[in-house]
């Protein structure tokens, strides 16, 4: 084998070995964030400094505070179980009932503390037709 | 009627593909040369019924032909008619039909122009498209069919519409170029593997798949930055990239396509590195499948998401079969694939491009590795784990400066060796510029972070090293009878391939510019009442006024805000708009909120703002503004590499016409 070659094929080895140690070993902290189904969640009694977790929003459950509407909570749910949200911030536009969202943030208490609020990017525009007319 | 001859065409595209794999079977048994023009008939028509489908559905869309599901639901009678053009490739079952659209017209270039010239590599490149076309039509046929009918209990009398944020005519032609660099790695992929099928890597191939190689990465690039611009402009979170699945899915196939284009370099120079450039040109292929993959599965959880069909495992079964067959061959081949030459040095131009190689497939290792991270860590142990932007950045950022310092680097090493003699005369004044501009940096904003300092230093060092190599050039064209001008304009057009290649080097440095910009980004939250106002990053924003306005197609909440600089005078005014649409819909579900940005935008900064929501009852705006520094560089930048790469795929007088 070349010289050159060797070099970097070592190289390229060492990096590799960098980041998978860097996402398993060291990942605890902030490069990594354990995704949680709200099931999982709701039976926990823990609380963990980072999750995310992804759902629909429940219908009637956005609360947005009258005196600050940055402020809202609302509930995330994913079959039967449900999770309560609070989140300070500006708002994704299609932000609305039964919105599919990803949230990330701290868990206490039954409680998601969100600091990221995204919903999903609305590049496709499915659902059922809207304007029809049965015969 | 119109629909009823698109599904026909679709069909029949489906019946020449099983005849056309019939005539090449028999064609392999009986040499006779009639057998594989009947298949390469049957192919051209194949692309003829596809573009034929693909304008029936193009017409029922622009007649508002509610009859169809695919109309129906992203069309409406308010529609723009553009919007209407566009909704071509707005759902699954329309983006495949384009898909396979764009990719019948490289076939047609390919049959017709690259394959006139290289007859060897016929049988075998139609054999890969055949079976690529089948796959897609098998989609569009069975699983996505855009001619399907809504179902036959109801009438509609109006379509959903076009989503509001793709009423936009960048996010109009993001997704074609987008596509027209994604398709275009299916010829590399065909290329690669039937010169390596047909025993055939000859100095000819190497110079078409290189052409074919530009001009699908001029399309991609293009498509990525303008994905960005559009983000950018609409989505109102401040930035143009978040390392989102989708985005990564774009990005890969990009960075091995750059790797591509590098080390065939070196084969075409010298005969090297031809195994690993079969493997590169067919991995881009296998990378946007890949994506396509990830995008369209939902496996990974990404802000783009297609929910309707997933095609995620046929996506996944054809990606394995296309890897399994790539490693046959290049195993099966491997002898024919020895080098002619071998790399003697570290420092030599040959060197130079394997570091870049290098440097371009660990990027593209991290990237991977971060997209499929939830996947692999849910098949280590159960827990689905995603890894965020910090961890791209992380890694990402220290060997994308090492990238940007060797594009510097590159140009000033020679093939085979460079005398240490040369080395230190080329690399002086480059060196001694990015110093100086390191301290001037360090005078200005201090030592306290260290990656925009080096990114400074490194885009001095880079620049410097291109304008040395274009004035080597400069010298070398002089010529006592002809003006400055002329002389330029010769000694561009002596070497299109490496003036091109060193003006996207140019473009790439500028976007480094404007990622500098992203270590000084600010923003504010606050709400304000029209007559109040907010001292933020050197800047006062008083909101004068918040007007309501029912337009075409929408209600608007108009903000206007003045944008005071320090010396007390008015900068600028903005207006970003909160704006409803579907306002009418007496389903409060249907109404569709949207925010329009307003940004004043200046090569040092631009202030972006975002008016959020708005308080009726208190007459109170919610907003949003962000400083951030130097983004217009990046647009710029994306500008110049696709100037740079058109200007080296442009054929010159000499050889070049006729290969493609």
């Amino acid at each position: 084998m070349n010289k050159i070659y060797t070099s970097l094929i070592l190289v390229f080895g060492l990096i590799v070995i960098w980041t998978v140690y860097l996402t398993n070993v060291r990942g605890e902290k902030n490069i990594t964030v354990r995704y949680y189904t709200i099931e999982e969640l709701s039976t926990k009694e823990v609380s963990l400094s980072k999750v995310k977790v992804g759902g629909l929003i429940k219908p009637d459950s956005i609360k947005i505070n009258d005196e600050d509407q940055l402020e809202v909570s609302f509930y995330v749910y994913q079959g039967s179980d449900s999770l309560k949200v609070y989140y300070y911030g500006i708002r994704p536009d299609l932000f609305k009932d039964d919105a599919e969202v990803v949230v990330a943030g701290a868990f206490d208490d039954n409680l998601i503390i969100a600091t990221e609020l995204q919903t999903k990017c609305a590049s496709r525009y499915e659902g059922d037709l809207k304007n029809i007319e049965k015969i | 009627m119109i629909s009823q001859i698109g599904s026909l065409a679709l069909s029949i595209s489906g019946g020449l593909i099983l005849s056309t794999f019939f005539f090449l079977f028999y064609y392999s048994i009986k040499k006779n040369k009639i057998f594989l023009e009947i298949a390469e008939r049957g192919l051209i028509a194949i692309c003829f019924c596809i573009i034929l489908a693909t304008l029936c559905l193009l017409n029922e869309l622009l007649i508002s032909n509610f009859n169809l599901q695919y109309v129906a639901q992203y069309t409406s009678y308010e529609t723009p008619l553009f919007f209407k053009f566009t909704a071509l490739w707005a759902g699954q079952a329309g983006s495949l039909l384009f898909w396979t659209f764009i990719m019948s017209i490289y076939s047609l270039i390919y049959i017709n122009v690259t394959l006139k010239s290289m007859e060897y590599l016929k049988y075998s490149s139609y054999g890969i498209l055949s079976f690529i076309f089948a796959f897609f039509l098998l989609l569009s046929n069975f699983i996505a069919n855009p001619f399907e009918p809504v179902s036959s209990d109801i009438i509609v009398q109006n379509g959903n519409g076009l989503n509001p944020l793709l009423q936009n005519v960048t996010m109009a032609i993001h997704p074609p170029m987008l596509y027209l660099g994604f398709i275009g790695t299916t010829i590399l992929f065909v290329m690669a593997l039937s010169a390596i099928i047909s025993k055939s890597i000859t100095f000819e191939w190497i110079q078409s798949i290189r052409r074919w190689s530009l001009i699908t990465w001029t399309f991609l690039s293009a498509g990525i930055i303008l994905g960005g611009y559009w983000a950018y402009n609409e989505l109102g979170w401040g930035g143009y990239w978040a390392w989102d699945p989708v985005e990564n899915s774009s990005l890969m196939p990009w960075l091995i396509l750059t790797a591509f284009i590098h080390s065939s370099m070196i084969q075409e120079k010298r005969g090297m590195l031809k195994s690993w450039n079969i493997l590169l040109a067919s991995s881009t292929f296998l990378l946007v499948i890949l994506g396509t993959f990830i995008t369209r599965s939902g496996i990974i959880s990404s802000v783009h998401s297609f929910t309707a069909e997933n095609l995620g495992p046929l996506f996944l079964s054809f990606l394995s079969i296309l890897i399994l067959f790539t490693g046959y061959w290049v195993f099966k081949r491997s002898d024919l694939l020895k080098s002619d030459n071998k790399i003697d040095s570290f420092t030599s131009r040959e060197g130079g491009f394997l570091y870049n190689n290098l440097i371009l497939l660990l990027m593209c290792f991290i990237v991977l590795w971060g997209t499929l991270f939830p996947i692999l860590s849910e098949a280590w142990n159960g827990e689905k784990i995603y890894v965020g932007a910090t961890y791209f950045n992380q890694l990402n950022v220290p060997i994308g400066l090492a990238l940007l310092f060797l594009m510097g680097i590159g140009p000033l090493l020679s093939w085979k060796k460079t005398s240490r003699s040369t080395l230190l005369l080329n690399f002086k004044i480059p060196m001694l510029v990015s110093f100086i501009s390191g301290i001037i940096y360090a005078i200005f904003f201090g030592l306290s972070d260290l990656y925009p300092l080096v990114t400074c230093m490194g885009i001095f060092f880079t620049a410097t090293s291109i304008i040395g190599e274009f004035r080597k050039s400069y010298n070398k064209s002089k010529n006592r009878n002809k003006s400055i001008l002329q002389t330029i304009i010769n000694m561009f057009l002596s070497n299109r391939h490496k003036n091109g290649g060193y003006i996207v080097h140019i473009g790439i440095t500028l976007l480094f510019v404007g990622f500098i910009g992203r270590a000084f980004e600010v923003e504010k939250e606050f709400n304000l009442s029209p007559g109040e106002e907010i001292y933020f990053a050197n800047y006062i924003f008083k909101l004068n006024s918040i007007t309501s306005e029912a337009r075409d197609n929408h209600y608007a909440f108009i903000s206007d805000m003045d944008v005071i600089d320090e010396r007390n005078s008015l900068l600028t005014s903005l207006y970003p708009e909160k704006r409803i649409y579907f306002y009418w819909n007496p389903d409060p579900e249907k109404r569709q909120p949207h925010s329009e940005l307003d940004i004043y935008s200046t090569m040092k900064k631009d202030i972006y703002s975002i008016f959020s929501a708005y308080d009726a009852e208190k007459n109170q705006g919610y907003f949003k503004i962000m400083i951030n520094p130097l983004v217009n560089w990046v647009w710029i930048g994306g500008i110049v590499m696709v100037i740079g790469s058109l200007f080296a795929f442009w054929p010159s007088k000499r050889r070049d016409y006729g290969i493609i």
